[in-house]
Formats: C-alpha cells, structure tokens, sequence
C-alpha cells in the first residue's frame, strides 16, 4: 500500500477570524505575493518552512494551527 | 496572475512573433542561400538575432529586481523552468540534424551557412521555451520537497 501525505491549511478560515484580512494584506506582512495566498488557500502549493513560519507569525498562532499534515493509506 | 507570469507571457508573444517574423523573412528572400550572399540581409538577421533575447533578458531581470515582485514559489516555478528548456532545444536539434542528413545525403557535406541558422533556431527555441516552461510552472502548479 502507498501513502499519500497532504498537508492542508486553514489560511482562508483564518484570515476571516482576523476582521476579514485581505489575501494582499497577508501576503504583504507574510513578505510573498498575493498569487501564493492564493494558490495555498486552493491547495495548489505547500509552502517552505519559513513562509509557513511567517504566514503563522501574521496570525499570531503555532505552525500547526495553520497547517496540518495528513497522512493517508491508498 | 502574478508579475514573473504576465512577463513571462509578454515574452513568450515577442518571441514566437521574431520566430516567425524571421521565417517570413527568409521565405520573402528566396532562400538560406541568399542569406550567405546578401550582406544586408545578414546584418537584418543578426540584429534580430541579438536584439531578441537581449530584451527578453532585459524584461526578466526588470521583474526579478523589483522588490515584491517574485516571492520563494515564483523562483521555485523558474528552477523549474530549464527543465522545459532543454528537451526542447534537443527536440529542435534532432530536427535540424535528421532533415538536413535527409536532404543533403547526396552531397555527402552540408553548406556552412546551417551552423549559423542552428545557432539561431536554438538560442529561439531556448527563449521560447523558457517562457513556455515558466508558464507550464504556474499552470501545473509546484511544491516544495
């Protein structure tokens, strides 16, 4: 059997618990541009350690608040 | 769509329209024969030639210096990219190398004026293509590890 690792994320869950930050306004204090908010809210990207660090330092919560890595059996 | 991406585009129109701007040329001036005998025509050639993928490296670079404008995914999108480079410069010189045995297996010898137009069609294809592979990059979409 092969696994299959997923890391998900809550940016967009977030982002709405923090009056309703904008995608730019994230990516402009996370220091990315807003096209990588993006693609990580759709899963389309896992990010490098020290973005995740940084996108989590934004919201002021742990990395694993904002990203959870799934593992799966297929 | 994010700023590498839209120059990336820009680069890609400029450089398919030379490309084809330049096959143009050479069907409106007969043939690749004139091109070893008309000095002007040789200048026009090199210009464009030049001119190109000088431009191409001018908008780049303008992208790449100004702050905010590439981020960790964008580079990673570009390391990426010469990977599409590659196999489409060695695609274009197994063309040139089984077309021109195929049409000059009489002769025995190919005229010298093909070296130059390899040079070009390559340095083309390879600016094309970078473009092409920055552009699969955003489209695929890329992850860290």
């Amino acid at each position: 059997m092969a696994r299959v690792a997923k890391i998900r994320n809550r940016i967009r869950r977030l982002r709405f618990d923090h009056d309703e930050m904008t995608q730019e306004d994230l990516a402009n204090r996370a220091g990315c541009t807003r096209q990588t908010i993006i693609a990580l809210e759709q899963g389309k990207y896992v990010p490098s350690i020290e973005l995740a660090f940084r996108i989590a330092k934004v919201f002021g919560v742990t990395l694993e608040e904002v990203f959870q890595y799934e593992e799966s059996s297929q | 769509m994010a700023p590498l991406q839209k120059r990336a585009l820009y680069s890609l129109i400029i450089g398919v329209i030379f490309a084809v701007a330049l096959i143009l040329l050479f069907v409106a001036k007969g043939d690749v024969t004139t091109f070893d005998e008309d000095s002007g025509f040789r200048l026009i050639v090199y210009a464009l030639w030049i001119g190109v993928p000088l431009a191409y490296l001018v908008i780049m670079n303008l992208t790449l210096r100004k702050p905010g404008q590439v981020d960790e995914r964008d580079r990673l999108i570009m390391e990426h990219a010469p990977r599409t480079q590659f196999l489409s410069v060695l695609f274009s010189l197994m063309a040139w190398v089984i077309v021109l045995t195929e049409a000059f297996r009489d002769q025995g010898q190919v005229p010298v004026i093909y070296l130059t137009l390899i040079m070009i069609s390559t340095l083309i294809i390879g600016t094309i293509a970078q473009s092409l592979g920055i552009l699969i990059g955003y489209w695929r979409g890329v992850n860290n590890g």
